[in-house]
């Protein structure tokens, strides 16, 4: 069996984790966590996740602040936002800056996701 | 001294002149001429000479007076016709004036009838301003209702995606705890729909009764979750609620709107970071809301306006200045009490106050 494709998902919701994870934990290995924190700390551990996808609207670090910090350490990983709202300026700066190669909508599209985590 | 009248005068100046003259005269002659027969022919021509003298003296007198008399009455003459020269003029004069505050009265009344006009053009207006308003807030509220909504409808979709993936595979009886967590998402995501649903229709309720019964836990609670997509993660929420609920009577959907517009003034007013402190009491008679921000703050000069039309210190297209106006409005339609305490720089403090 080939090994799956390790990913990321951070959003504070709970239910949203917990969905995504029985999702998509067919095809990848989803690794999820509630806050930036712990995020950041996952991917200290797993070097070997591939993409990481986040909610934007979190208590204490958004998910821009999260995916800043992120790529800072780790520039090779591809990065995603899934949120609820259009694409604010803040996005937007991230879209042009690349720091994000996407935005994506809640409610969630799981064949768009699937073809992004293939890619 | 009194003057003496001419008649009188001229009487008795003839007789004293008169008398003088025929006694001296007499004595005069006969004490100069002795002889009888010259003395009577001389008295002949003294007495012509004495009546021609006299008429003389008559003519000269009664000429003097009757001129003086004439002249007089010429002037006297003068005088009334310059006087009805004069009221004529003046009658003329006043006749102008009196057509003339006619004609200001005209226009007095015509500008009366135009502010009238305007009058109802203003509260044409001023009703307008408010569904303007209550549009502008809608705004808000769509944008906020679309995010909130975006949240639930994530669930749904997530559930339905898990559950359809089971039912093809026929995997639900190996996956109880997975299919249990994906149901409950499912129930939870319906149930965050119906209650933002039930927000809005209470928020838009176009109802024009201030009998209601409004729950002010409830309405602030609503407010806060319509503003939730202006909320950035910098701004922390902090209720400090009455035990009990509080039922006030009003109108819901206007309620909405007050802490809709004071809620959104706090959250502007916060730059950077900060915290909006939402706190509830009860006494006997009153009910008292304070909404506490650490915004920016409102200076001495400003507080007194910030409750006029228009006034705003935010860029154009970013406040109409008709916020506060209207949260004004309507508190006083429900017997409330709006007042402000402002630190500038530290913060704002807005008090409302409904009768119990
Ligand atoms: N169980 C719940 N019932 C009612 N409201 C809730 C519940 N859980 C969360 N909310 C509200 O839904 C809001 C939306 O969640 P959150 O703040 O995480 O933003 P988000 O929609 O996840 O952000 P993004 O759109 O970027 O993903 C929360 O702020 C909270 O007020
Ligand atoms: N909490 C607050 N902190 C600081 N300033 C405030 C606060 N609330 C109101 N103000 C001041 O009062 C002004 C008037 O407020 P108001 O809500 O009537 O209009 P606005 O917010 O400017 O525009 P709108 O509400 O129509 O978008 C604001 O421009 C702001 O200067
Ligand atoms: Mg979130
Ligand atoms: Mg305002």
């Amino acid at each position: 069996m080939i090994r799956k494709k390790k990913i990321l998902y951070v959003d504070d919701e709970k239910i949203n984790v917990q969905l995504f994870q029985i999702n998509f934990s067919n095809s990848f290995e989803v690794l999820i966590s509630c806050s930036g924190m712990d995020g950041l700390l996952l991917l200290d551990k797993n070097l070997d996740t591939e993409v990481v996808i986040s909610d934007m609207k979190m208590p204490e670090m958004n998910g821009l602040e999260f995916i800043g910090k992120a790529k800072g350490k780790y520039p090779n990983k591809r990065y995603y936002i899934l949120t609820g709202f259009d694409i604010t300026g803040e996005i937007q700066h991230a879209l042009d800056n690349k720091l994000i190669l996407k935005c994506l909508k809640k409610p969630f599209n799981l064949q768009e996701i699937e073809r992004i985590l293939n890619e | 001294m009194r003057k003496i009248k001419f008649e009188y005068k001229l009487a008795f100046s003839y007789l004293l002149l008169g008398g003088i003259w025929i006694i001296f005269s007499d004595k005069l002659l006969s004490s100069i001429i002795y002889d009888i027969r010259v003395l009577t022919e001389i008295q002949i021509f003294k007495g012509w000479f004495y009546v021609i003298v006299t008429a003389i003296l008559f003519f000269l007198f009664i000429k003097n007076h009757l001129t003086k008399l004439r002249d007089t009455e010429i002037e006297l003459e003068h005088h009334k016709n310059h006087l009805e020269k004069m009221i004529q003029e003046k009658t003329n004069d006043l006749e102008s004036k009196n057509e003339e505050l006619f004609r200001k009265n005209e226009i007095i009344n015509q500008k009366n009838t135009e502010l009238k006009n305007t009058l109802v053009c203003l509260q044409d207006t001023q009703s307008h301003l408010f569904q303007a308003e209550k549009m502008a807030s809608l705004g808000i509220l769509t944008a906020g209702v679309a995010h909130e909504l975006n949240n639930p409808l994530n669930y749904i979709m997530g559930a339905y995606v898990g559950l359809f993936r089971h039912y093809e595979n026929k995997t639900f009886s190996e996956n109880d705890e997975q299919v249990g967590i994906l149901i409950d998402s499912l129930k939870v995501g319906v149930e965050r729909s119906v209650s933002i649903v039930e927000g809005l229709n209470q928020f838009t309720r176009n109802s024009q009764s201030y009998h209601e019964e409004c729950n002010l836990h409830e309405i602030i609670n609503n407010s806060l979750n319509i503003l939730q997509n202006q909320l950035s993660n910098n701004i922390s929420i902090h209720k400090q609620y009455a035990n009990s609920e509080i039922i006030i009577k009003g109108n819901v959907g206007n309620l909405h709107q007050v802490f809709v517009n004071i809620l959104n003034n706090s959250i502007q007013a916060i730059l950077n970071e900060g915290s909006i402190t939402i706190s509830t009491k009860l006494d006997d008679d009153y009910v008292h809301i304070e909404i506490k921000d650490t915004g920016e703050g409102i200076s001495a000069e400003n507080i007194e306006k910030v409750a006029d039309p228009f006034f705003t210190t935010k860029e154009p297209g970013k406040g109409t200045g008709l916020g506060l106006a209207i949260t004004y409005n309507i508190i006083k339609k429900h017997n409330g009490i709006l007042e402000f305490q402002s630190d500038l720089g530290k913060g704002t403090m807005v008090k409302i106050k409904f009768p119990k």
